[in-house]
């Protein structure tokens, strides 16, 4: 007995200690005021100094959390008992949260940097008037490839894939309509195509894919790239400039028949309390300088017109992630098919998927 | 004892090789200067110090540890609680149901407990944060205690009781002078493993953290994400010397345990 209340008393007391450390560390950082931000991002998707400088400019504090996808967040912030005042999912979650009435429209006056943001990329078909969001990063789905493991050979369309010299080369990603849209994008369809013939056409497409394809992968496919376990990959503009910093062979091309336009953009979740300080937030963040450090360190393709002039001529002149007028011109964003469209698309490719090799 | 061949050392061998070999193969790159995990470039601390630097990752540590032992420490009391109830339950059929209730609790998916407390917990209007992740690691702990302690209650000789209260023992004394101090050991280990359960629980803690309040493993899980950063190397590595820490303190408590005390209550 006398072991069990010394051990008892032990852990208490060890525990009493670690409670006040922390309040001490949350304090030192201003956690514990009223005035906070709290902010719901992906890992790793903003510079840390700029959280510091806006606590620094501001006055409020920032409670910084992370997520993994959108499902993760739209449960979180569905179930309510939270209060996130920032959240940044990508356009189909927004467009899914509109319609949930999840969120709090923008007030525009509040946000005069929305000025800096490229005409291209506001007012599109998930959050008409851009009255719920705000660009944060945009990026484009295309193929990354190894020079060195490929051969000489330089991809520019979709069509490429399907070239019989890629046998077992190929990683694609596991998003249904990712792979889908590549081979509509390649039989020169809309990659929004509702026509039940063209995707049944594309999804025969598909199955003559499956002797180049290696594997269909997730996340891992940043490093399966990484370390050469394959030669090509379909993937996203971000996740092929993070295989680049680390691959030097490592090239992307966005194919020349056209491909997804995706966003990561800036809302304010119901649950808000303190809408102000996310308005201040959302202009914080679109101011062209603050915009161009913190693309400088996340990597993707920055919206905001205005901070391009802050930013390396090379990066922006890197037609990879910023491509150019006829380009964009043919890149479109994935619309909201409905439920019975998207269960199609689903299906079908599961049944490529399922295709034997 | 027949004596080992050499052919079952070396499949113990190769079994714990295999077992540790991610571990090790995690430790190793924590020094690496190169920032990947498959190309070793040069010794370095840096992640290291970039781990004691981040404040807000210490935090979240720590936030791990301090609801690793309240819960550990409240679901032992209440698992302790539990298994003499089990053990005092008179007829059979009573006491393998509250068993068997106890055992759902263990096998039923980790996702299906989180989902449900989310549930339950946005129902109650508890807020998501500190409070809602302790209250779901007591509850997912407190059958492991009782699993852990019930065994060494079952073991302990009937006769003593009975011995300590024709002797004149209060029924309180009968617990703390008896009961308790022979379940000790059990009470330990029942402690220990829901430590550990907390620890390193992802599936449960990851539904009801909220609010800026977070643990170590759904913290590693997002920026898993985008490529794990070397000072989550550095980290697991500080956390596995903590286990390994815990582990051996463990080792010793149990081999003093095992010494025979005055009480005289050993088999």
């Amino acid at each position: 007995m006398k072991q069990l209340t010394r051990a008892l008393i032990a852990v208490l007391i060890i525990s009493l200690i670690l409670i006040i450390t922390v309040n001490k560390l949350n304090s030192a950082q201003g956690y514990s005021g009223g005035n906070t931000l709290t902010i719901f991002n992906w890992g790793d998707y903003i510079d840390q100094d700029l959280i510091k400088r806006f606590e620094k400019e501001t006055g409020i504090k920032v409670i910084y959390e992370t997520f993994d996808s959108n499902e993760a967040m739209l449960t979180k912030i569905e179930q309510g008992g939270t209060s996130y005042d920032i959240a940044i999912p990508s356009e189909y979650a927004i467009d899914k949260m509109i319609k949930e009435n999840l969120l709090i429209p923008i007030d525009h006056s509040k946000v005069p940097n929305l000025k800096y943001i490229d005409p291209r990329f506001m007012d599109l078909s998930f959050d008409p008037k851009n009255k719920y969001s705000v660009p944060y990063f945009w990026g484009t789905v295309g193929i990354a490839y190894n020079k060195a493991m490929i051969g000489d050979i330089e991809i520019t369309s979709w069509d490429d894939l399907w070239d019989p010299k890629f046998k077992n080369q190929i990683l694609i990603v596991d998003g249904a309509r990712e792979v889908m849209g590549m081979s509509l994008n390649s039989l020169g369809y809309s990659l929004n195509d509702t026509n039940e013939k063209h995707l049944i056409e594309a999804k025969e497409k598909l199955d003559l894919l499956t002797p180049n394809i290696k594997a269909i992968v997730g996340d891992e496919i940043r490093m399966l790239l990484e370390t050469e376990e394959a030669g090509i990959g379909l993937v996203w503009s971000g996740v092929a400039q993070e295989i680049m910093w680390e691959n030097e062979d490592v090239e992307y091309v966005v194919p020349e028949e056209g491909s997804n336009l995706w966003f990561d953009n800036m809302v304010i979740p119901k649950t808000s309390k303190n809408p102000e300080a996310a308005h201040q937030f959302i202009n914080f963040m679109l101011d062209p300088e603050i915009a161009a450090q913190n693309t400088e360190y996340v990597g993707y393709s920055t919206p905001n017109k205005g901070a391009l002039e802050y930013m390396d001529e090379e990066v922006i002149s890197d037609e990879r992630f910023y491509p150019d007028e006829e380009l964009t011109s043919k890149l479109e964003v994935y619309e909201n098919l409905g439920k019975r469209m998207l269960a199609y698309y689903n299906d079908l490719f599961l049944e490529f998927k399922m295709h034997p090799k | 004892m027949k004596k080992k061949s050499k052919l079952s050392s070396v499949y113990l061998v190769l079994v714990f090789l295999i077992l540790y070999a991610p571990i090790f193969y995690l430790m190793f790159y924590s020094f690496n200067s190169g920032g990947t995990m498959y190309h070793f470039e040069g010794f370095t601390l840096d992640w290291y110090r970039e781990l004691f630097e981040d404040t807000r990752l210490l935090i979240i540590v720590l936030n791990t540890v301090i609801i690793a032992l309240l819960s550990a420490v409240i679901s032992t009391i209440l698992g302790v609680a539990g298994a003499l109830a089990i053990y005092y339950a008179r007829r059979r059929r009573v006491k393998n149901t509250l068993l068997s209730l106890n055992n759902v609790l263990i096998v039923s998916p980790d996702v299906i407990i989180g989902a449900s407390f989310l549930i339950l917990f946005t129902i109650i209007g508890i807020k998501l944060g500190f409070v809602s992740v302790l209250l779901a690691h007591i509850a997912f702990s407190v059958p492991i205690v009782v699993i852990m302690v019930l065994p060494k209650i079952e073991e302990m000789s009937t006769s003593m009781i009975y011995a300590a209260l024709d002797l004149g023992a209060s029924r309180w004394d009968v617990l703390t002078k008896v009961i308790l101090p022979y379940i000790t050991p059990g009470i330990f280990a029942g402690f220990f493993m829901a430590l550990t359960y907390s620890l390193d629980d992802f599936a449960v803690t990851f539904f009801v953290t909220g609010n800026g309040f977070t643990t170590l493993s759904v913290e590693i899980y997002s920026l898993a994400r985008r490529g794990v950063s070397l000072n989550i190397n550095a980290l697991s590595t500080l956390l596995f010397v903590f286990t390994m820490m815990l582990v051996v303190g463990y080792y010793f408590i149990t081999k003093r345990n095992n010494r025979p005390n005055g009480l005289g209550v050993k088999q």
